[in-house]
């Protein structure tokens, strides 16, 4: 019994240990990236940035950070799609959407709605994944809810209350996740040179040219090519692998 | 049936014949060139008429075209109209009448109005090909070599004001018109596009006007745009605007081609006309552009300049702003506010919070919506987000500076100061990294890029939680919460149901006095045993008539069962010991105890 206790209390130090260890990996490796973009030197900062994305995993201040290096940098399509992937994890930052808005503006692509920019704002004010969270919460409330009830005596009133809340919780945050439910194929282009083929071949015939930071609907894949379809035009066809990337990566 | 039907459209067609006649001359233009013509068209409706005949006038030449036939039936009512084309011209410049030109119709004369039409001189004095030249010499081919001018020009005019100066940034409004040949056919091939970098053109309108105009004696298609020109640099330029079209007009030059003389149109003016009908075209992708039109721009004045311009050139107002009442030191809130006017909105920021050291701001969303077709004037509405830098209450209002050209002097626009309330303590700017800045930073562009953040964030993932499976396993985890919920909540109603709870009472009194009952008879105690068996018996008839077991007597329990049941020839051996009281034999205990089983028996429900 005693043993087993050691043995339980030596791992979860050694957790705590490696945990601690790998922060403090990360907040150097961020520390230095910062540096480098002080000094001026804005492709290595966006290489270290990257390369802390890669080994621990996307946060907004990093993403934030790596838009503002491929910024500086003129590269306004992997900027775009840095900040639009930081505005998936918090979507109210008033720096990151100033930010974005400098970069589609240097880019001279526009993000226009077809809808009502009040609704707009409303549905955005949260991300599909925060607004999948209330979500499932108001469901889990209401699941809560109906068990307590059927154990204990609890308050008419309150019960009311809570159904109505989670209810229109649950009507705001489908309708939400509904209207956005295209968001999931949204792609960047990342090259000003990025061309639209005909087909998905690199000598098929160039039907037209985005432009960096342009947002595409990406479609199906075949070997090195996506089909994507510019918004608000006809323009649809194949684009190299290399030209595009989804902002909701798996 | 079908005969009334047959003879009823037969009625209405003969009624539609007999509707009076109508007769409508009408001449396409008002005024044409000298050898050329204009169209004349008589219709005729309502009845048969004749080859009508147009009437001579002297020095007018009339060649018919043609005629057509048109029927309609519209509401069983059939209307024939007969359509007789002529092309009406003259060498002879003039005003000239036709007078009313008369037609029978059906024997009733009909007449139609009298027209006028105005044969111009050619501006050059020339005859057109294939028409006599008044001057008796022979036209040249130079002469009529189609040059520049032929496939038209541009102009540029201003729209409104009288000035004939602009101010650095001002956009002025301007009507540019292409001028094509009525003749011609044209296709626009590009917008318009100002010629040299002096001037910029700005919201010329997607839809402009077309409408035909004379100049000069000259028929022309005039196409309008309406949009506004801006310069950047003081000076005088020229304002030549161009536009790419592919334009077709009629080769006059070509050689006539030679036609049988002495028939009925041996008439140079008819030459005229086939000739206009054979002639080719010369198709040309040509340059419209505007003859030079000098605009002095003047630079906007250095004295008076306000700290806020931005470089906003027009006159405007500052409209309704929506100022948050309630704030925290560096929480951002929104902050709205409305431009309207006429100017140069492209350049048009949003108005500044004042005080402005109280307050950081970020770049302000914004939506015009134009207020007339070139979109010079509009209102702008804006959005931003802004921060207090400072706590406790303040007014705060909104300033906004603009040049206006008309008064040549800047003005600034405040709004109505409000109160506001800020929580919290006055931020305190602290740079973020201690290391020093290196000289490199200094050469960044100010683009208002806001600096990178060292605070670290959570990491989490791209993918939202509706994108994964996770996401159906809640909802199906909450679902089977809520179907549990309601399960207990049945078996909680079905177990606090005082019905149940009562039926269940009741059917432990019985065991219990059944139980007492056995205890009596194992006692050899007969008052016991009866009144034990009794209870037990009213109980369970209580259970089942819905009453109090008390209530239940040997007179009820005769009414309701028949006399010879278990139940009942039990409650009268119970009543017959009960009023006799005689010792009781010792073999009576197993009878009694048998009459009392078959008595419970009979009051259970039968099994199915």
């Amino acid at each position: 019994m005693k043993r087993s206790f050691y043995k339980m209390l030596s791992c979860l130090l050694l957790l705590f240990i490696s945990a601690t260890h790998v922060f403090a990996e990360k907040s150097a490796s961020i520390d230095q990236a910062n540096k480098l973009f002080l000094s001026g030197d804005f492709a290595a900062a966006a290489s270290a940035y990257q390369q802390t994305i890669d080994i621990h995993g996307p946060s907004s201040s990093l993403l934030y950070n790596l838009g503002n290096s491929h910024y500086r940098l003129g590269q306004y399509g992997p900027a775009i799609l840095a900040y639009e992937r930081a505005k998936l994890l918090p979507p109210r930052d008033p720096d990151l959407i100033a930010n974005l808005n400098l970069a589609r503006k240097a880019a001279t692509v526009f993000d226009k709605s077809a809808l009502d920019p009040r609704l707009e704002a409303a549905i955005h004010w949260l991300s599909r994944n925060e607004w999948s969270w209330w979500v499932v919460g108001a469901a889990l409330w209401m699941g809560g809810i109906s068990v307590a009830c059927g154990i204990t005596q609890i308050s008419r009133n309150f019960i009311r209350f809570s159904l109505v809340f989670a209810s229109l919780t649950m009507i705001a945050g489908s309708t939400a996740l509904f209207l956005r439910r295209d968001e999931d194929k949204r792609g960047i282009v990342l090259s000003k040179d990025a061309a639209v083929h005909l087909s998905p071949f690199e000598k098929a015939e160039i039907i037209g040219t985005p432009g960096a930071g342009r947002m595409v609907r990406m479609g199906d894949k075949n070997g090195e090519y996506f089909y994507v379809s510019v918004p608000g035009t006809e323009l649809h066809g194949w684009m190299a692998e290399k030209d595009v990337d989804m902002i909701e990566k798996k | 049936m079908k005969w009334i039907a047959a003879l009823g459209l037969l009625a209405s067609s003969v009624v539609g014949f007999a509707l009076a006649a109508d007769v409508d001359a009408q001449l396409d233009r008002d005024s044409v060139q000298v050898g050329n013509g204009a169209q004349l068209t008589l219709r005729i409706s309502g009845g048969r008429a004749g080859q009508p005949e147009i009437p001579q006038v002297e020095n007018l030449i009339v060649q018919p075209q043609g005629q057509s036939q048109q029927t309609q039936w519209i509401n069983g009512v059939t209307t024939v109209s007969v359509t007789y084309s002529y092309i009406i011209g003259s060498n002879t410049p003039g005003d000239y009448q036709i007078p009313a030109i008369e037609i029978m119709v059906d024997g009733k004369k009909n007449s139609t109005q009298p027209l006028k039409l105005k044969v111009l001189a050619d501006a050059a004095s020339q005859a057109p090909p294939g028409m006599p030249n008044p001057s008796g010499n022979p036209s040249t081919k130079q002469e009529t070599t189609p040059s520049e001018d032929q496939f038209g020009f541009l102009t540029v005019e201003p729209a409104t004001s009288d000035r004939k100066y602009v101010y650095v940034g001002e956009i002025a409004p301007v009507r540019i018109r292409a001028w094509i040949p009525a003749e011609a056919r044209a296709q626009l091939r590009s917008g318009i596009q100002p010629e040299g970098k002096a001037f910029t053109l700005h919201h010329v309108s997607d839809q402009p006007q077309q409408t035909q105009e004379m100049k000069d004696g000259k028929r022309y298609l005039v196409v309008t745009w309406f949009g506004g020109i801006s310069a950047t640099k003081a000076g005088t330029y020229p304002a030549s605007l161009s536009l790419q079209a592919n334009v077709a007009v009629k080769d006059e030059s070509a050689p006539a081609p030679r036609r049988s003389r002495g028939g009925p149109f041996d008439d140079p003016f008819f030459d005229s006309v086939f000739d206009r009908m054979n002639t080719r075209y010369i198709q040309k992708d040509v340059t419209l552009t505007s003859r030079d039109q000098e605009i002095e721009v003047r630079p906007l004045p250095s004295e008076g300049k306000p700290a806020g311009f931005t470089g906003a050139v027009g006159q405007f107002k500052l409209n309704a702003t929506n100022i948050p009442a309630e704030w925290q030191t560096g929480d951002p809130q929104q902050v709205t506010a409305s431009v309207s006017g006429a100017g140069n909105f492209a350049l048009v920021k949003a108005p500044a919070l004042m005080p402005e050291e109280n307050w950081k701001t970020y770049q302000a969303k914004d939506e015009f919506t134009p207020g007339d077709q070139a979109s010079f004037s509009g209102t702008k509405i804006f959005q931003f987000s802004a921060v207090p830098r400072k706590g406790d209450a303040q007014d705060v209002g909104l300033s906004f500076s603009y040049f206006d050209p008309t008064d040549a002097q800047y003005k600034t626009l405040a709004s109505a100061t409000k109160k506001i309330q800020v929580a919290g303590a006055d931020l305190v700017e602290t740079k973020k990294e201690t290391t020093p800045e290196p000289p490199q930073e200094a050469k960044k562009p100010a683009d208002n890029l806001i600096a990178q953040k060292s605070a670290e964030t959570a990491s989490g993932s791209f993918v939202p939680l509706v994108s994964q499976p996770a996401f159906y396993s809640w909802l199906g985890l909450a679902s089977g919460l809520m179907m549990l919920g309601r399960f207990l909540a049945f078996f909680k109603q079905r177990f606090n149901d005082p019905k149940r709870q009562a039926h269940a009472a009741l059917e432990k009194a019985t065991r219990h006095a059944l139980h007492t009952a056995g205890e009596c008879l194992a006692a050899k105690d007969a008052a016991g045993f009866f009144a034990a068996a009794r209870l037990a018996i009213q109980q369970r008839l209580g259970s089942l008539w819905n009453q109090p077991a008390q209530a239940i007597t040997l007179a009820e329990i005769s009414e309701r069962i028949p006399a010879n049941s278990p139940v009942t020839s039990f409650f009268r051996e119970a009543d017959l010991y009960e009023y006799s009281r005689h010792a009781t034999a010792e073999e009576m205990f197993p009878r009694w105890r048998q009459m009392l089983d078959q008595a419970l028996t009979s009051l259970n429900p039968p099994a199915r």
